[in-house]
C-alpha cells in the first residue's frame, strides 16, 4: 500500500477513541459541575437543605446587594493593580535580564532564577510569608524597615485600605515571574539584526526600544495582559491565608466572596450565582486570548 | 563606543536594578527561613538580626515530631504520585489524537479544553461538594484524586499536543508502513521522542498539584486527609504567637520541594513553558 493511501486510511481513522477517557473524565468532573453550578444559580437552593424551586430572585437579589457592589470594588482595584504592576515589573525585569545577558554580566542567571521561584511557592505559604513581613511585631521586617528611615510603624494587616494594599503587593510578588518569563520569551524573538541596523542609522537605546523592542513585543503583551488577568481573577488561596478576606470584608474578592456565601452564610444558590459571575469572566477573557493568540499564530504563517 | 572592560555606567545600573530585584524577591523567603531557625526568645528581639545568635535547626525536628506536617507530606506526596499518572494515562492518547487526526469538534473542544484551563477551581468545587457527598467520596483521597486529575487535564493535553505536533508526521507513517498499528506507531515511535515533553508535562502537573488548595479545601474535612497546602493552613490556626518559628518551619517545610525542583530543572522548563505559552 502506497503511503498516500495510508495518509488516506489516517485521516478517516476515528479519534474518538483516543479521546474516551479525557471526555469521560473532564465531563464528569468539569463540564457536568459547570453546567450544574449554572442550574443552581437560579434556584433558591441552601446548602443543608435539599429542596428548592427555581427562580431568578437569587439574581435580582445578588445585583442590588451592597455587599456585592463593595465586593466588585474590591476585586476591580486588586485586579487592576495587579494586572499593571505585574506587567511593567516583569518588562522591566526582563529587559534588565536581556541586558546582563548580551553584556554578559555574573549574576544574571541568579537574578531570573530568585524571581522564578516566587512563582512555584504555594500560594498559601506565601499568604503566610506575607503575613510575617507585614506584621506590626519585631519579627515583621518590612515595618523595621520604616523604622529604620524613621516613619511609625504601619498596621498593614488591621486597616482595610491597607489590607487591600498589602494583598495586592503580595499578589504583585506572587504573578510578576510569570509575566517576567512571558515578555523575556518575546524579547528573545525579536531578531538582533534590527538592533544592529538601527545602530547603524544612529538610533538610541530609547528609540530602539520605543521602534523596535515595543512593536515587536505587543502581541506578547496583550496575551499577558490577558492571562494575568485571568489568574488574578482566579486569585483564592493566597488571600485565605494572608487575611482571610479581612479585616471586615475590605479584601474579600469575588472567589472569597462566593466561598462565604456558600460555606459561611450557607447560601448555596447566592454563591453559585457569584459563580456563575466570574465563570462568565473567565470564559470571556479566555475567548479574548484565544482570539489574540490566533491572530498571532497567523502573522507567524506569514 | 565605550570600553567593555571596567564597568560602565549602564553596567552598574543592571547591577543595581539586580541588587533590588533581589531583594524583592529573594528577601521575603530568606526572611522566613531566617525566623524559622530561631529559638522563640530571639522572635521578637529587637532590633533584628537576619543571622540568628543561636541556630536553632531543631527547630524542624519539633515540626517533624510535633505537628502533623510529616502527614500532610505524606498525604501530598501520595496524591500527586496518583494525578500525575492519571493525567499522563488520560492526556497522552487525546494530546495524540488533537495532534494527529483531523475530525469535526476539533477546534472547538480544543477551544473549549483552553476555556476549563481558566475556570477557577472553586467553581466545580460547589457542586463537586454535593456529588462527592451523595456517593460517599466526600473526605476521601480517591475524591480529589480524581478532581485533580480533571483540573491537570486541559493543561496538560494543550502541553503534549505542541509537543507531537513538532514531531514529523512521517515517523508515524513510516512506523504504520512497517506493519505498526495507529496505537504501536503512538507507544513505539512518538511517546518516545517526546519523552522530555511527557516529562516537563509530569514536573508541571507535580508543582501545580502540590500548590493545588481550593479543591482539598473543600472536599476534605479531617485534618488526616490534608495535603501540605490545606495543613499548613490548619497548622497556622493551632499555631500561637510564641510558636512562630514553627509556623515558619513548616512553611519551609512545605516550599522546597517545589523549589529544589523547579531549580534542578529551571532551564528545561523554562523553556517548555515558553514554547506553549507563546507558540501553543
Amino acid at each position: 500500500m502506497s503511503a498516500v493511501a495510508r495518509t488516506g486510511r489516517a485521516l478517516r481513522e476515528k479519534p474518538w477513541l483516543w479521546l474516551l477517557p479525557l471526555i469521560i473524565i473532564v465531563g464528569i468532573f468539569y463540564l457536568y459541575p459547570v453546567l450544574d453550578v449554572i442550574r443552581l444559580s437560579f434556584t433558591n437552593a441552601h446548602l443543608l437543605r435539599p429542596q428548592y424551586i427555581y427562580t431568578l430572585r437569587t439574581y435580582e437579589r445578588l445585583f442590588v446587594s451592597p455587599g456585592f457592589m463593595h465586593m466588585m470594588r474590591v476585586t476591580f482595584i486588586f485586579v487592576f493593580a495587579s494586572v499593571v504592576f505585574q506587567l511593567l515589573l516583569g518588562l522591566v525585569i526582563a529587559l534588565a535580564v536581556q541586558a546582563g545577558i548580551k553584556r554578559g554580566l555574573r549574576g544574571t542567571v541568579l537574578t531570573r532564577t530568585v524571581v522564578l521561584v516566587s512563582w512555584v511557592i504555594p500560594g498559601i505559604v506565601i499568604g503566610l510569608i506575607w503575613r510575617l513581613l507585614l506584621s506590626t511585631s519585631s519579627f515583621g521586617i518590612i515595618n523595621y524597615i520604616l523604622y529604620l528611615i524613621g516613619l511609625e510603624r504601619v498596621p498593614f494587616l488591621y486597616v482595610p485600605g491597607l489590607a487591600l494594599f498589602s494583598v495586592t503587593l503580595a499578589n504583585i510578588w506572587r504573578g510578576t515571574a510569570f509575566s517576567m518569563l512571558l515578555q523575556y520569551a518575546g524579547l528573545q524573538r525579536i531578531p538582533e539584526e534590527f538592533y544592529e541596523a538601527a545602530t547603524v542609522d544612529g538610533a538610541g537605546t530609547w528609540q530602539q526600544f520605543r521602534f523596535i523592542t515595543m512593536p515587536q513585543l505587543r502581541p506578547i503583551l496583550f496575551l499577558n495582559l490577558v492571562l494575568i488577568t485571568i489568574y488574578t481573577f482566579n486569585t483564592f488561596d493566597m488571600i485565605m491565608s494572608l487575611t482571610m478576606g479581612g479585616p471586615g470584608r475590605s479584601t474579600e474578592v469575588i472567589s472569597l466572596y462566593a466561598y462565604t456565601t456558600i460555606w459561611r452564610q450557607l447560601n448555596l444558590s447566592g454563591g453559585a450565582a457569584i459563580a456563575v459571575f466570574l465563570l462568565a469572566i473567565n470564559v470571556i477573557t479566555t475567548l479574548v486570548y484565544y482570539l489574540l493568540h490566533r491572530i498571532g499564530a497567523e502573522q507567524e504563517v506569514e | 563606543m565605550r570600553g567593555r572592560k571596567g564597568l560602565d555606567s549602564t553596567s552598574a545600573f543592571i547591577y543595581f536594578s539586580f541588587a533590588l530585584i533581589i531583594i524583592f524577591f529573594g528577601g521575603p523567603a530568606i526572611w522566613v527561613f531566617s525566623l524559622s531557625l530561631r529559638v522563640p526568645a530571639e522572635i521578637f528581639a529587637f532590633p533584628p538580626r537576619i543571622i540568628p545568635s543561636i541556630v536553632a535547626w531543631w527547630n524542624y525536628m519539633d515540626v517533624w515530631r510535633l505537628s502533623d506536617m510529616g502527614l500532610y507530606m505524606y498525604n501530598s506526596f501520595k496524591i500527586i504520585f496518583f494525578t500525575v499518572f492519571g493525567v499522563l494515562l488520560v492526556a497522552v492518547p487525546a494530546s495524540y489524537a488533537y495532534s494527529r487526526f483531523q475530525f469535526r469538534g476539533r477546534q472547538s473542544t480544543l477551544f473549549g479544553l483552553l476555556v476549563f484551563q481558566m475556570i477557577s477551581p472553586l467553581v466545580i468545587a460547589i457542586p463537586l461538594y454535593r456529588y462527592m457527598d451523595q456517593m460517599g467520596l466526600l473526605d476521601t483521597h480517591i475524591g480529589v484524586i480524581m478532581v485533580y486529575i480533571a483540573v491537570q487535564i486541559p493543561f496538560t493535553t494543550w502541553l503534549l499536543k505542541g509537543f507531537f505536533d513538532s514531531i514529523p508526521r512521517s515517523l508515524d507513517e513510516a512506523a504504520m508502513i512497517d506493519g505498526c498499528s495507529r496505537y504501536s506507531a503512538m507507544v513505539r515511535v512518538v511517546a518516545p521522542i517526546s519523552a522530555p515533553g511527557i516529562t516537563a508535562a509530569t514536573i508541571f502537573n507535580a508543582i501545580m498539584s502540590w500548590s493545588q488548595f481550593i479543591i482539598p479545601f473543600i472536599l476534605l474535612t479531617r485534618s488526616h486527609n490534608f495535603p501540605v497546602a490545606v495543613g499548613i493552613l490548619h497548622f497556622q490556626d493551632v499555631t500561637t504567637e510564641t510558636q512562630l518559628h514553627l509556623l515558619a518551619a513548616a512553611s519551609v517545610m512545605a516550599m522546597v520541594p517545589p523549589i529544589l525542583i523547579f531549580i534542578g530543572l529551571q532551564g528545561f522548563v523554562v523553556k517548555v513553558l515558553i514554547s506553549g505559552a507563546v507558540k501553543g
